[in-house]
């Protein structure tokens, strides 16, 4: 028998929901036993009230979860029905989310230096895992990328900032950063990496895995799907492998980006 | 100890209670282990399988909709083989433990259904009863294809009949229910799953395109429970053998609609997706509901519908 997911029903109440960046939410959740069981790269599947019509749960990846104080942050677009009844949740309301789901970051043990591409909304998972790999390895080089359409949608620069040696930024429209895509800046990176993790649109990180596979750098992506339930019973959520169909919330969200067809 | 005896005879099989699950919406079982004792329930119909792997449909597979969601999973599936070596030994212990398995069978032709119900046959010793999949509507040939006429469900059925001792359910495509559905018996059909989700469509306005891969996809939740309700009324006013009732049930109440429209058994499909352990909730809440009734044995129920 595979492995079932680790995910389970955790009760939460909402500590903060408050606008980050343009479009985008800042949610603190308390859940300590998900706070405590959650492993960077991973992600949570949240029941999120107020619509009757609308049954399934949204799934959220996290930029923190403090096993101490029992919280779990997670920033999240608002862009569909479900993030904006999420968007409406004040604190002390309470519901359920299923978690953790999927399989997390597997940055190589010997990796001492590592580049991270966050594009848009993107950025929780490069985060936590930013923030994890930091405090195992002081020593190790991080060098981070982090890119959206315009400055005010760029989201965790202070917190990647805290952990990274380098933070490099881009915007599609030039007001910071470099004026362009975040892969422009990845070259000249990945030279002397061992391993490169990235986490936002899918033509980026197809980028992203080109640039990697040419300059001999492991890489892995977290894939994003639609998906109904988040623990393998329902097969929505594929993603088109060279190992063929795989289901981003079992065999995924974090995949090695050679084996992704993208 | 529930003062109603829950027990009902389904298609050959003695349930424990008339609880099972939706095909495509319970994986092989072992997915929901931790979230509860799957063993509490009647039955479970595992992910429909043909005699090879297949892929699936491309992504997005999925879309929400109001009171529901719409896939288009296209029966992706580890074929028999795969599904006996990955999952066979779980569902051997969950039948030890008194739950019946029911295995889904998935073919594109006459000829696949049979190929598949013979692996079947011979690797899972396990398996209480096989329901043939005849009302997919995410595939080009097979599925819905097969089944959605009385001369196409038949033809499946005939083939079929005679690989197996065990009771053969189909599955149960919505349209021209009672007219199939006698066919069907006619061939030798041990019970009937009503319905599968329904085809439906989903565009995105600012791209024009389909919410998922292909144009439609299928339906299921609770916008379709009426509409169960309704078909399982009609094909178990047109037919002796047993009817599954299946669509949109999240709820004990809506579950005992099945039964009082003259299902003998329910399952649960969408529900389980949000709420894992949905299933045994609604199991107690039609206990409850049974006992209210003031009957012995919840088959007094079945069919008790007044109009």
């Amino acid at each position: 028998m595979p492995t079932p997911s680790p995910a389970r029903m955790h009760d939460f109440t909402v500590v903060e929901n408050e606008p980050m960046a343009q479009g985008a939410m800042r949610l603190v959740i308390h859940a300590p036993a998900l706070a405590r069981a959650l492993k960077p790269g991973q992600f949570v599947n949240v029941a999120v009230p107020g619509n009757a019509m609308s049954l399934l749960r949204v799934p959220l990846s996290f930029s923190f979860a403090d096993a101490e104080t029992g919280d779990v942050e997670i920033w999240y677009a608002v862009v569909g029905d479900g993030t904006r009844r999420l968007a409406m949740m004040r604190p002390g309301e309470a519901s359920t989310v299923l978690g953790p789901g999927g399989n997390g970051w597997t940055v190589p043990e010997d990796a001492r230096d590592i580049v991270l591409v966050a594009g848009g909304i993107g950025t929780p998972p490069i985060v936590s895992l930013a923030a994890a790999v930091r405090a195992a390895s002081p020593d190790t080089r991080i060098r981070t990328i982090v890119g959206a359409r315009s400055a005010s949608a760029l989201t965790g620069l202070t917190e990647l900032r805290a952990v990274s040696d380098e933070v490099l930024v881009a915007t599609d429209d030039g007001s910071a950063g470099h004026h362009g895509f975040a892969t422009d800046l990845l070259p000249d990176l990945l030279a002397g990496a061992d391993f490169c993790a990235t986490c936002g649109p899918e033509p980026m990180m197809a980028a992203v895995a080109r640039a990697c596979d040419e300059a001999d750098v492991f890489c892995e992506a977290s894939v994003e799907r639609m998906m109904s339930c988040g623990f393998g019973a329902c097969a929505t959520c594929a993603v088109e492998t060279v190992n063929g169909m795989k289901g981003a919330c079992m065999c995924g969200p974090i995949f090695d980006a050679k084996e992704v067809i993208w | 100890m529930s003062r109603v005896d829950m027990a009902v005879d389904f298609a050959g099989m003695h349930l424990k209670n008339p609880i099972n699950t939706a095909s495509g919406t319970f994986g092989f079982g072992w997915q929901f282990q931790d979230f509860f004792d799957v063993s509490r329930l009647g039955a479970i119909t595992t992910k429909g399988c043909a005699a090879e792997p297949w892929a699936g449909n491309p992504k997005p597979r999925m879309t929400e909709v109001k009171g529901g969601m719409m896939n288009s999973v296209g029966l992706q599936n580890p074929g028999v083989r795969g599904m006996v070596a990955e999952s066979g030994e779980y569902l051997a212990d969950l039948a030890s433990r008194g739950t019946h398995v029911i295995c889904q069978v998935a073919g594109h032709s006459v000829a696949e259904y049979v190929a598949a119900l013979e692996l079947f046959e011979e690797l899972v010793p396990w398996a209480s009863a096989f329901e043939l999949n005849v009302s997919c509507p995410n595939i080009d040939q097979g599925g819905a294809a097969a089944g959605s006429t009385p001369e196409g469900a038949a033809e499946v059925m005939r083939a079929c009949r005679p690989v197996t001792k065990r009771p053969l359910l189909v599955k149960m495509a919505p349209v021209r229910l009672p007219e199939i559905a006698r066919a069907l018996e006619a061939e030798g059909a041990d019970g009937l799953t009503v319905i599968n989700s329904i085809p439906g469509m989903a565009i995105d306005v600012h791209t024009r395109r389909s919410k998922i891969s292909k144009p439609t996809g299928g339906l299921s939740g609770p916008l379709l429970h009426p509409i169960a309700v309704r078909m399982v009324w009609e094909v178990a006013n047109a037919v002796d053998i047993p009817v599954c009732g299946v669509g949109g049930v999240t709820s004990g109440e809506e579950a005992a609609e099945f039964i009082l429209a003259g299902a003998s058994a329910v399952s649960v499909g969408m529900a389980s997706f949000a709420e894992p352990d949905a299933a045994v909730r609604i199991l107690g809440e039609l206990e409850i509901w049974a006992e209210s009734q003031g009957v012995k044995s919840i088959s007094e129920l079945i069919g008790a519908f007044e109009c």
